[in-house]
């Protein structure tokens, strides 16, 4: 059974429709590219599996749950999409890390202040809050950032402040995590650094979601892609097929578009 | 002679100290509470919009935000208004309108409204700096708390707090020294600040320089405060 179903999202921001019916699914340990002209909803659909917005329509479930139905006001109490973002992961385009921490309390803070509400706390803290170092200087190391766990954001490069926010979402162990072109903000020389870093996850069998511009990297690190145009999938299917043959008119157009513009940049 | 008016202005640098350390204990923390309560999302009327999909007077009582416009209300009057005339209004108000003064007589009476009028004065030009310096930082910040999924107290004093702080350093050191040489309108309700012992001594004594002479305790006061200030812009600095 697929670990993600997202059925008939819309979504609409006055009287623009975003997202109209937008329909998924992914497998556990899989790896989704979404591709797209600028405008086209990616955003805002990673945006609302993340209940950074409300869609008007639609459900969301994650292994089985239903997290989201817009059916369901009940369920939005702010209280219970608390819990529920944590099946989620999100790192953003440009990064958004905690300028007064350094890398490893930012990496550290979130888990910290969770660990905090648990009724056990107070007699393991110690324990706790060692584990709790300890796994964030592992996916520091994981990162390649074990030498720049001390310093704050502003001490650190685009690439290296994109995979310390990385290993902050990691380290709130989510079932999915999402990425919203984590490497447009980055110098090109950068990217290198951030792409290698999501390919390993995936091999490593994270469940992902990738909004991205790169369609190298989508068709080499993906699964499966889906193309969207103006709040619409398009089209959706392996990476391979759906880059290399893609059978929708708009598809066609959008990556001749990009193979043209490619082979101008290189 | 010196020693006799420096004494005495000493105990009225005890009492200005007092008055602007009370205001800033109070009026600190309240000026939060005030931006927050402008910052006030709460529409009660919002389901209106649910019924009636027409613009017009409808759309406008949805939006209605009654806290936030009764706090934007309150700041417009204290902000619009002299602290000369609020001081005199609180003080001497209860007495006229309700025939009950309750700040009770005596010095310790006038200084407790004075304390009162500055405090409800001062928290409401600080909520503006706090407001601004909230919403100074970017949503990108609560939205990066949000997906960690923090509450929003713990996203207001773990994130956006610190940074809000460090913002607001350079207009709050403004408003604060500001306030160090407002506290010589304590006097029109004869609170014995510096300014009023001061010039005392031109009725007892006939002497004038002490009345000027105060004016070197306010510069002592405010060269601390400066060094004080520059020293947290450092301490903050070590973030961007
Ligand atoms: N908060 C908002 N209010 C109003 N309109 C919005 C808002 N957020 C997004 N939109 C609109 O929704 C549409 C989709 O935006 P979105 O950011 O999801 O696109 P995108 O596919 O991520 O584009 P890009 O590739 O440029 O990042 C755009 O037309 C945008 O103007
Ligand atoms: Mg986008």
């Amino acid at each position: 059974m697929s670990i993600l179903q997202v059925q008939n999202i819309q979504k609409h921001f006055g009287n623009v429709n975003v997202l109209h019916n937008i329909s998924f699914e992914l497998e556990k340990g899989q790896t989704l590219a979404i591709i797209g002209s600028s405008g086209s909803g990616k955003t805002t659909l990673l945006r609302c599996l993340n209940f950074l917005e409300t869609p008007d329509e639609g459900r969301i479930c994650v292994a089985g749950e239903t997290l989201f139905d817009a059916k369901d006001p009940a369920a939005q109490k702010e209280k219970e999409i608390r819990r529920k973002r944590l099946h989620f992961g999100m790192v953003f385009q440009s990064f958004h890390l905690f300028p007064q921490y350094t890398a490893l309390e930012n990496v550290m803070l979130a888990p910290e202040l969770l660990a905090k509400e648990e009724k056990d706390f107070k007699s393991r803290k110690k324990e706790i809050l060692q584990d709790i170092r300890s796994r964030a200087e592992d996916l520091l190391r994981q990162m390649g950032l074990e030498d720049r766990a001390s310093h704050y954001p502003h001490e650190l490069s685009g690439g290296q402040q994109q995979r310390v926010a990385i290993a902050r979402a990691l380290a709130m162990n989510p079932d999915i995590m999402c990425f919203d072109e984590p490497t447009s903000a980055l110098d090109p020389e950068l990217t290198g650094e951030v792409l290698k870093v999501i390919r390993g996850l995936s091999q490593a069998k994270t469940t992902m979601i990738i909004v991205t511009h790169e369609m190298a990297f989508a068709r080499d690190v993906a699964d499966r892609v889906i193309f969207m145009d103006n709040g619409v999938v398009v089209e959706q299917g392996e990476a391979r097929e759906v880059i290399d043959h893609p059978k929708e008119e708009r598809t066609k157009r959008f990556l001749a578009r990009y193979s043209a513009e490619g082979s101008m940049r290189t | 002679m010196f020693w006799t008016v420096n004494n005495a202005l000493l105990e009225a640098m005890g009492t200005t100290l007092q008055l602007f350390a009370l205001t800033l204990l109070f009026s600190l923390p309240l000026g939060l509470v005030i931006a927050f309560g402008s910052m006030s999302k709460w529409a009660p009327l919002r389901f209106l919009s649910r019924f009636f999909r027409v613009p017009g007077i409808f759309k406008g009582l949805a939006g209605f935000r009654p806290i936030h416009f009764l706090v934007d209300v309150v700041v417009w009057i204290i902000r619009g208004t002299p602290l000369m005339l609020q001081l005199l209004l609180i003080y001497f108000g209860p007495g006229l309108i309700f025939d009950n003064n309750i700040w009770g007589s005596g010095n310790g009476g006038r200084f407790v409204a004075t304390v009162a009028a500055f405090v409800l004065n001062y928290s409401c030009y600080f909520s503006v700096i706090y407001r601004g310096g909230i919403e100074g930082v970017p949503v990108g910040q609560r939205e990066a708390g949000q997906v960690l999924g923090m509450t929003r107290p713990q996203i207001f004093f773990k994130i956006t707090l610190l940074q809000m702080v460090k913002r607001i350093v350079p207009p709050m050191s403004n408003e604060i020294i500001t306030l160090v040489k407002d506290t010589s309108l304590a006097r029109i309700i004869a609170v014995s600040e510096l300014i009023k012992v001061g010039e005392s001594f031109m009725k007892s004594d006939g002497l004038i320089w002490p009345l000027f002479y105060t004016g070197v305790y306010y510069l002592v006061f405010v060269g601390v405060l400066t060094l004080l200030f520059g020293y947290v812009e450092r301490k903050l600095g070590y973030f961007r």
